[in-house]
């Protein structure tokens, strides 16, 4: 059996892949930062939770809505400077900017617009929807990314590495709030794992990122070598 | 360039499947973690043969021989055992036995409801167990009758270094067991600042209309006023209302108390004035208060039926977010404020200390938390085992990190419904617990490092954590409780300088046991109909009535205790 022709991720310029992992890194980045900056104060009694919960909401809602419009912009910009499966697959991405849109307005609009029922648990749920919107998304692009017969090996590997990676990342810290406040609340097995789920949560946005920088990487080493020619 | 060139020997259907096996593989993985993690196990009884040998337990001198002791318990029906365990036969049972020689024998046991009927008719038949604990009024009728063992000498040479550290954090624990400089009980404390109210707040209707937080209570007036006028809830109707109160007036939730205390009134104790203890309800801070109160009912900012509203009515309330604020305790967050978030899930209350009406600083009122005292019947020859049982657990489990004791003597989490402790009458909590607990807390939140911390406050911790890092929101519970600005803070300060405690914890006086009741009635119906409108004058009726119905006797017996007791 004949196997088809490798060949890059991009057909043209890499570019929009690369500041698509740049926007995703930073984002991530500016969220740690300023989430940490704020939390600090507030555990430290420099400001109010009051305080705290509205400055952070401004600045989730801002720099989300920023990051999900130029998410949006540079998927399809990916996806239009792509072909065949790896152009479905940037398409599907596409629909993951609604997750950094969606941080800090999603209550709202589940609760609010949708009139969903909270269940006690409307931060867990609309965080739960928050990541799933964005992960789903990357997952379908990964998957295909490792499907693609047409990618080169290593960019196959690293992607089905990332649909673990984005997975873990985003269903973690859900299952362990479950864990926390529904299921086994107290437990001091569940309280080691609400610290590694800090932790884990803070690398939502960059591990995706930087899985996308290594991919565009390859990619472009790939086609330097002459790949697809 | 093919596969083929660049790998000649991977080449095949098993390689080109080979990423997805290894995605069923692993998927396959996290459903079977995700399903192994919830199911919880059941921890096996602890056996009678040495079975705490491999615990770090502190344990008194062993009576050898080993000694009885006859007691009695109340267990509801809800307590539950572990495996064949019951009553007579349980962990504390054998660590008493084996641990301190004592083996005690419960010759009765009965529902909660019923242990003070039953253990009147014990007493009443001469039938006086060894060890037992009575509340304050069959406290006094035994010491009355001679029937209770003098515990002062035992106390003085075997209480433990924690055992006093802890009896003696609540200034009045052990006078409230002392007759004429003789100990015959020990008291069975609890935090009594707990007791004392706090405001409550929807931190979220004050952000959304713009409110700054109050100060005093023309600033408390005024948020009521908004929160029943300007639709806080922002659904374009006039529903919500400023105040919750309940029918009874006092309690742990939707109370009045804190308002009272805010206008310098100090409804339902006994505190100094003069040099005389006074009763704070017919006193004449009270008027100013319920003129305040009465305004109040009057713009619509109390529930118009809050005359016939108990507790689970005003919880509803709560729980439909038509309510902006109450004054209540401590953990009123663990419920029923937390319902608010039912259909809102950006509500969250912060906690005030009372706010005053003047430029003097308000004072919460709380009583003491001691309620039962353990005591041995006065023929029993071994008083000192109390002492000695009563160490077992302030040197063991009260203040214990190590989550092997915890789980063998108090509760395992992965068993909650079984409560291991209520299998033993002695339970002793420290009064200051909370505020320690607290303020360590609030320090290793502010290093970030919860290395230091008991078990029960790590989790705490992670989940102020939670809050704060994770975004989970419904963890406001515990941050408005035990975090930064929380509860725990306000409550420190009362217990510093901003507390009126109730200076009388004797048993109730002969008048005392003969009217209050009475006297209570018509002062919740008195304050009820002032507040729905009737003349203030109402309240000068019912305090000159007061005087004259028995108050003033009861004023006299409980200053003659005062004499003897200050």
């Amino acid at each position: 059996m004949e196997s088809k022709s490798k060949r890059p991720l991009m057909s043209r310029s890499h570019l929009p892949m690369v500041i698509l992992a740049g926007v995703l890194i930073v984002y991530g980045l500016a969220t740690v930062a300023v989430g940490s900056w704020l939390s600090t104060r507030a555990m430290q009694g420099q400001m109010t939770v009051s305080a705290y919960r509205s400055q952070l909401a401004t600045f989730e809602q801002g720099a989300g809505l920023v990051a999900g419009i130029l998410l949006l912009v540079l998927f399809v910009a990916c996806a239009a400077g792509s072909r065949g499966l790896v152009r479905v697959a940037f398409a599907i991405g596409a629909v993951a900017a609604l997750g950094p849109a969606l941080v800090g307005r999603a209550e709202g609009l589940l609760f609010g617009t949708l009139g969903l029922p909270t269940m006690s648990a409307g931060s867990v749920i609309s965080a739960a929807v928050t990541v799933l919107l964005f992960a789903l998304p990357l997952t379908i692009l990964f998957v295909l990314f490792a499907l693609g017969r047409r990618n080169p090996r290593a960019i196959r590997w690293l992607s089905l590495f990332l649909v673990f990676l984005v997975l873990a990342t985003a269903l973690f810290p859900v299952y362990v709030t479950v864990l926390a406040f529904l299921l086994k609340p107290g437990d001091p097995g569940v309280g080691a794992m609400m610290d590694v789920s800090s932790r884990v949560m803070q690398l939502r946005f960059i591990l995706p990122g930087l899985g996308f920088l290594i991919l565009a990487l390859l990619s472009i080493r790939f086609a330097r070598r002459g790949g697809g020619q | 360039m093919t596969r083929r060139n660049r790998h000649p020997r991977r080449t095949g259907s098993a390689v080109r499947f080979l990423p997805f096996v290894a995605l069923a593989a692993v998927l396959a993985m996290v459903s079977t973690a995700c399903g192994r993690a919830t199911l919880t196990a059941t921890p096996a009884p602890v056996g009678s043969s040495g079975a705490f040998d491999d615990l770090d337990l502190i344990a008194p001198d062993r009576y050898d021989p080993p000694i009885t002791m006859d007691s009695v318990i109340a267990v509801d029906a809800t307590v539950k055992f572990l495996g064949d365990d019951d009553i007579h036969n349980n962990v504390w049972m054998r660590a008493y036995a084996e641990m301190l020689g004592i083996d005690l024998n419960y010759t009765w046991v009965v529902d909660g409801s019923m242990y003070d009927q039953k253990l009147s008719l014990s007493i009443n038949s001469g039938d006086i167990p060894d060890m037992f604990p009575v509340n304050g009024t069959q406290f006094a009728m035994l010491h009355e009758a001679g029937l209770l063992a003098d515990l002062t000498d035992v106390y003085a040479a075997e209480a433990s270094e924690t055992t006093r550290d802890i009896l003696t954090q609540d200034p009045v624990a052990l006078k409230a067991a002392t007759i004429d400089d003789r100990l015959y009980g020990i008291p069975l404390t609890d935090a009594s600042i707990a007791s004392a109210p706090l405001l409550w707040v929807r931190q979220d209707w004050m952000d959304r209309l713009e409110i700054a937080p109050p100060t005093n209570m023309a600033d408390v007036l005024e948020i009521s006023r908004r929160f029943a006028a300007d639709d806080p809830d922002g659904n374009g109707q006039a529903d919500t209302i400023g105040l919750a109160v309940t029918k009874d007036l006092w309690g742990p939730v939707a109370s009045l108390t804190g308002f009272f205390n805010g206008h310098h009134a100090y409804p339902g104790i006994w505190f100094e004035r003069d040099g005389k203890l006074v009763y704070g309800s017919v006193q004449p801070e009270m008027r100013a208060a319920l003129a305040a109160l009465q305004q109040m009912y009057a713009d619509g900012q109390i529930d118009p039926e809050f005359g016939v509203k108990d507790i689970n009515k005003v919880t509803e309330t709560i729980a439909q977010g038509k309510v902006g604020m109450e004054f209540g305790v401590w953990w009123n967050p663990y419920h029923p404020l937390y319902l608010s978030q039912q259909n809102e899930p950006d509500a969250f209350w912060t906690p005030f200390a009372i706010p005053s009406v003047d430029a003097t600083p308000a004072r919460s009122q709380y009583s003491s938390a001691v309620g039962a005292f353990l005591v041995v019947g006065s023929h029993y020859e071994h008083p000192e085992a109390l002492i000695r049982m009563v160490n077992f657990w302030t040197d063991n489990m009260v203040r214990t990190q190590d989550d092997r004791i915890r789980q063998t003597f108090l509760g395992d989490i992965n068993a909650p419904d079984v409560v291991l402790y209520k299998y033993t009458p002695i339970q002793i909590w420290e009064p200051n617990g909370m505020l320690t607990t607290g303020r360590l807390l609030r320090e290793a939140l502010a290093k970030r490092d919860p290395s230091g911390l008991n078990l029960d406050a790590q989790w705490r911790y992670r989940i102020i954590q939670a809050y704060f890092e994770q975004g989970t929101k419904e963890a406001w519970v515990e941050v408005a409780t035990n975090g930064p600005d929380g509860a725990a803070v306000i409550l420190e300060r009362i217990a510093d300088d901003l507390g009126v405690i109730n200076r009388f914890y004797g048993v109730p006086t002969p008048t005392m046991v003969e009217k209050r009741a009475a006297l209570e009635l018509q002062e919740v119906e008195m304050i009820t109909k002032v507040i729905m409108g009737d003349p203030l004058e109402r309240f000068d009726t019912f305090a000159s009535d007061w005087h004259r119905t028995g108050g003033d006797a009861i004023t006299d017996e409980v200053n003659s205790w005062y004499a003897q007791n200050r």
